[in-house]
């Protein structure tokens, strides 16, 4: 517990300092933001554009639609902004420089992820919070103490497993040298998260839930709220998966980073 | 123009390219899990809509459409911006203006290395495929040869697009924002997320005038046989070069006005 | 008194892909994999005691990043054991960061964009430093070095020389007992270099913190180290006091003289003098323009000598006797391994 505190305090300083930093880059800010802006008004629009020429979408109409993909944007967020230092991970391998991280002492996974925050991924927070309150309106949906006690259940679970999802694709970058691909292949898939499962074919689906499992980030914990009738008996299970999954991306993560020490510079 | 100082560019880029053998193998890879997915995304799309043809597309031309104006985009895509960013940045880029090269030149020739490898290791396959799964929907006759020219075009256009606004990185410190700007509007509009035709009508005149259709949209079109006709084809080539002689001139222009910022500030 | 760091036969071997030259060979290397073992540190025995400032060093790529990475517990030895401070560095790496030191290059480990007093604050968090050691440390940094203008600045607006005096300030924050440095003052001028020697001697001097130190710039090793460890090849191939240094290589000086009259006269009377020479003194003796030049070990043969049966031969115009310089004998170590 003592130990959590200080890790908490050193986390928090940390990415106070980050932030103040990154506002003596205002206009970088600025333009990141418009940035992110831009990608989410151009995903909304092709989603659009998609459902003016096709109402529905494996029995899921527009409104359903719009949940899993407001529900995949706010679930994607802690990923965005929390552990945005991964993306940098390939440049600090191939120059050398990671070899900076492993002098503190400080657990190296932490000290690295820690040390930037990504504010401009709250924007994509703001989308969705929109859509999913809008479609939750539109589907009335109703919304009591339980609602938000799923809530609090779903969103992080979902979150976790888009995290790990990250971390297993940035820990190949120490494996293969000089290859932002795995990274920018797997970060494409979450394009896809805001496609509801059901409509892919059996091979498909099953990567989708158990090789690269987006379906966890938005599809399944959705249902909860789209079809509480009818919730897969997998989601019941999801939140130990989840830390289960998350661990397991951790250790690789820490696995890939002692090796790479070992070869030398 | 000595050629072969600029070819001796291209041959690095190849060879750099084959060295990271393994990411060769991912991209490759990725490229067909992307593919299939595609797929079955768009057959589902299809499934579910009731009726087989939208717009006058019908499914297996809505699939050949994607499959292909994503692999084409892909070969495309080098990472310009974020190389002439980040040159700009670390202060690399006064050494290479300095070379007895002009720049845009220069790292046209750069970057041309892996365009041909990602052209011959990802595009010819996908075309190939393509045409095997579909049984003949690509013809290879003479419209092969206008497509080759029109894809040149295609690529020449959006490199300029491209070198302009990474020459805009001189200006402003960010290259993440800027850059993921130009993405998301050059893949909206060139067709590369969705098939302009599926575009409301009034919005697909407008975009029809834009250079973003230039890269890709048009040399498709071409190679899957949509555009038909010597005159048809012959209109929109030359539609293509217009653009590609605006895009080299404000590219150019503007990298000319930005390098005095360059000499004048240090960097 | 036991030694702070104690290496024995340690071993460290690495595994590298090979690779083939040009677009054939890069095609050829798509499809096969061939693999060097490259021995990088080849049975390497130290033990250095606390309060010691341990010059470590060789030619490029001689394996000296690599002990200090076994050091540092950020690699794992292949054979051998390492010790630090009673600790195997890489089996309790964040026990044994706590306690050590480093500056790794001229990679700063700094925040870039924040001012040097934000650094030093998370750091001070970081290594759960007490505010009166912090205290203590800031004011005996401001006694040695001028830091106080550098405490608002970004480190990213600092020159290299203020960046890297920045980066040594912060290794030494926490009051370690090992300072690894890893060419410290690499490009620098020589004002900071002095100055960074200053602050070095003084926390050594203070703290009795250790200080393994590598480098190519002798004047870090004259300013420094009492004691020099040098490997080549991964292998060691001297460790001894840097007095010893030379009197190990014999008390070698260089005489050189210039003879009165022309440059004809002298042109002939230097081959005389060189032909003779070489009879009764085994080391060098070479012509460098007017002057000749001759290189004596003083057991052997005196100077004064040899100046004397100069004189003998002709009237000198001219002459000067240089002490053999620490550089020059390291290069003599260097090359006698060659051989």
């Amino acid at each position: 517990m003592k130990k959590f505190k200080f890790y908490m305090r050193i986390y928090i300083k940390i990415l106070v300092q980050d932030i103040k930093s990154k506002m003596s880059y205002r206009e970088d800010f600025f333009i990141s933001v418009i940035g992110i802006i831009f990608t989410n008004l151009a995903g909304f629009i092709s989603f659009g554009i998609i459902f003016e020429n096709f109402p529905s979408l494996g029995g899921w109409n527009y409104y359903e639609m719009l949940f899993f993909y407001g529900f995949s944007l706010v679930a994607i967020t802690p990923m965005q902004c929390l552990f945005d230092n991964n993306w940098n991970l390939r440049g600090y391998i191939y120059t050398g420089d990671f070899i900076k991280y492993c002098f503190r002492p400080l657990n190296l996974f932490f000290y690295y992820i820690s040390e930037i925050f990504d504010i401009k991924g709250l924007g994509q927070l703001v989308f969705g919070v929109i859509m999913l309150q809008y479609s939750w309106i539109h589907l009335e949906l109703g919304f009591d103490f339980i609602t938000v006690i799923e809530l609090l259940i779903c969103l992080p679970t979902a979150s976790l497993f888009m995290i790990a999802i990250m971390n297993l694709a940035a820990a190949t970058n120490f494996f293969i040298l000089n290859s932002g691909y795995v990274m920018v292949t797997v970060f494409k898939f979450t394009d896809y998260v805001r496609y509801p499962n059901n409509i892919y074919n059996n091979v498909i689906k099953n990567f989708f839930r158990y090789i690269v499992p987006i379906a966890f980030v938005s599809y399944f914990p959705s249902r909860v709220f789209l079809t509480p009738d009818d919730i897969p008996p997998i989601v019941y299970v999801s939140p130990i998966l989840g830390m289960l999954f998350f661990y397991i991306s951790y250790r690789a993560w820490m696995f890939g980073a002692s090796r790479y020490a070992g070869t030398g510079s | 123009m000595n050629l072969r100082k600029y070819l001796v560019l291209t041959r690095a880029g190849i060879v750099e390219k084959l060295y990271y053998k393994a990411s060769l193998y991912i991209n490759l890879l990725g490229n067909v899990i992307f593919l299939i997915i595609a797929y079955y995304l768009w057959k589902a799309i299809y499934l579910s809509s009731g009726t087989t043809v939208i717009k006058g597309l019908s499914f297996e031309d809505t699939m050949i459409y994607v499959v292909l104006a994503v692999a084409m985009y892909n070969f495309m895509e080098v990472f310009l911006v974020w190389e002439i960013g980040r040159n700009i940045q670390s202060g690399k880029i006064i050494l290479d203006i300095i070379k007895p090269i002009k720049f845009p030149l220069y790292m046209f020739f750069q970057t041309s290395g892996e365009v041909v490898s990602n052209f011959v290791a990802a595009f010819i396959p996908t075309v190939i495929i393509v045409s095997v799964i579909t049984h003949g929907r690509i013809e290879f006759g003479l419209h092969i040869l206008f497509f080759l020219i029109s894809m040149v075009l295609g690529v020449l256009i959006n490199y300029n697009i491209n070198f302009f606004i990474g020459t805009v990185c001189l200006y402003t410190e960010s290259i993440w924002g800027i850059n993921i700007m130009k993405n998301v509007i050059v893949s909206l509009l060139s067709g590369v997320t969705i098939p302009l035709t599926f575009f409301p009508d009034s919005l697909y005149k407008i975009i029809s005038l834009l250079p973003f259709q230039a890269i890709c949209n048009i040399p498709l079109n071409i190679l899957i046989g949509e555009t038909e006709g010597i005159y048809a084809i012959l209109v929109k080539i030359a539609f293509q070069f217009l653009w590609f002689l605006i895009t080299m001139f404000f590219s150019s222009w503007f990298w000319n006005k930005s390098i005095k910022v360059i000499t004048v500030n240090g960097g | 008194m036991k030694p702070i760091i104690s290496l024995n036969n340690v071993n460290k071997e690495f595994k590298l892909v090979k690779r083939h030259e040009g677009l054939k060979g890069s095609i050829h290397d798509l499809f096969t994999r061939e693999y060097n073992i490259i021995q990088a540190v080849n049975n390497i025995s130290i033990q250095v005691m606390p309060g010691e400032i341990v010059g470590y060093l060789g030619p490029n790529g001689a394996g000296k990043s690599t002990t200090i990475k076994m050091m540092t517990g950020v690699l794992e030895p292949t054979s051998g054991e390492v010790l630090v401070d009673n600790i195997i560095p890489y089996k309790n790496r964040t026990l044994h960061a706590q306690k050590i030191g480093v500056v790794f290059g001229q990679r700063t480990q700094l925040w870039w964009s924040l001012p040097l007093i934000e650094s030093f604050k998370i750091l001070k968090d970081i290594y759960q430093i007490s505010n009166a050691t912090y205290q203590d440390m800031m004011k005996f940094y401001e006694s040695i070095v001028d830091i106080e203008p550098l405490y608002h600045k970004p480190v990213r607006q600092m020159s290299l020389g203020q960046r890297t005096l920045s980066d040594i300030l912060a290794a030494f924050l926490h009051n370690p007992k090992v300072v690894f440095l890893d060419e410290p003052t690499i490009g620098l001028d020589v004002s900071m270099k002095s100055k960074i020697h200053d602050l070095i001697n003084a926390v050594n001097r203070e703290k009795e913190t250790t200080v393994i130190l590598t480098t190519h710039d002798i004047s870090d090793v004259d300013a420094l180290c009492k004691r020099i460890v040098i490997i080549d090849k991964g292998k060691m191939i001297y460790d001894e006091g840097i007095d010893s240094l030379k009197k190990h290589f014999g008390a070698y000086r260089t005489i050189k003289v210039k003879f009165e009259g022309d440059n004809n006269l002298r042109l002939e009377l230097n081959r005389q003098v060189v032909k003779k020479l070489q009879e009764f003194i085994s080391d060098k003796v070479t012509i460098e323009e007017d002057w000749i030049s001759i290189l004596t070990n003083e057991k052997d043969k005196s100077a004064m000598d040899i100046l004397n049966y100069l004189q003998t031969i002709h009237s000198i115009n001219d002459m000067q006797i240089l002490d053999i310089s620490t550089e020059s004998v390291i290069k003599k170590i260097y090359e006698e391994d060659i051989d």
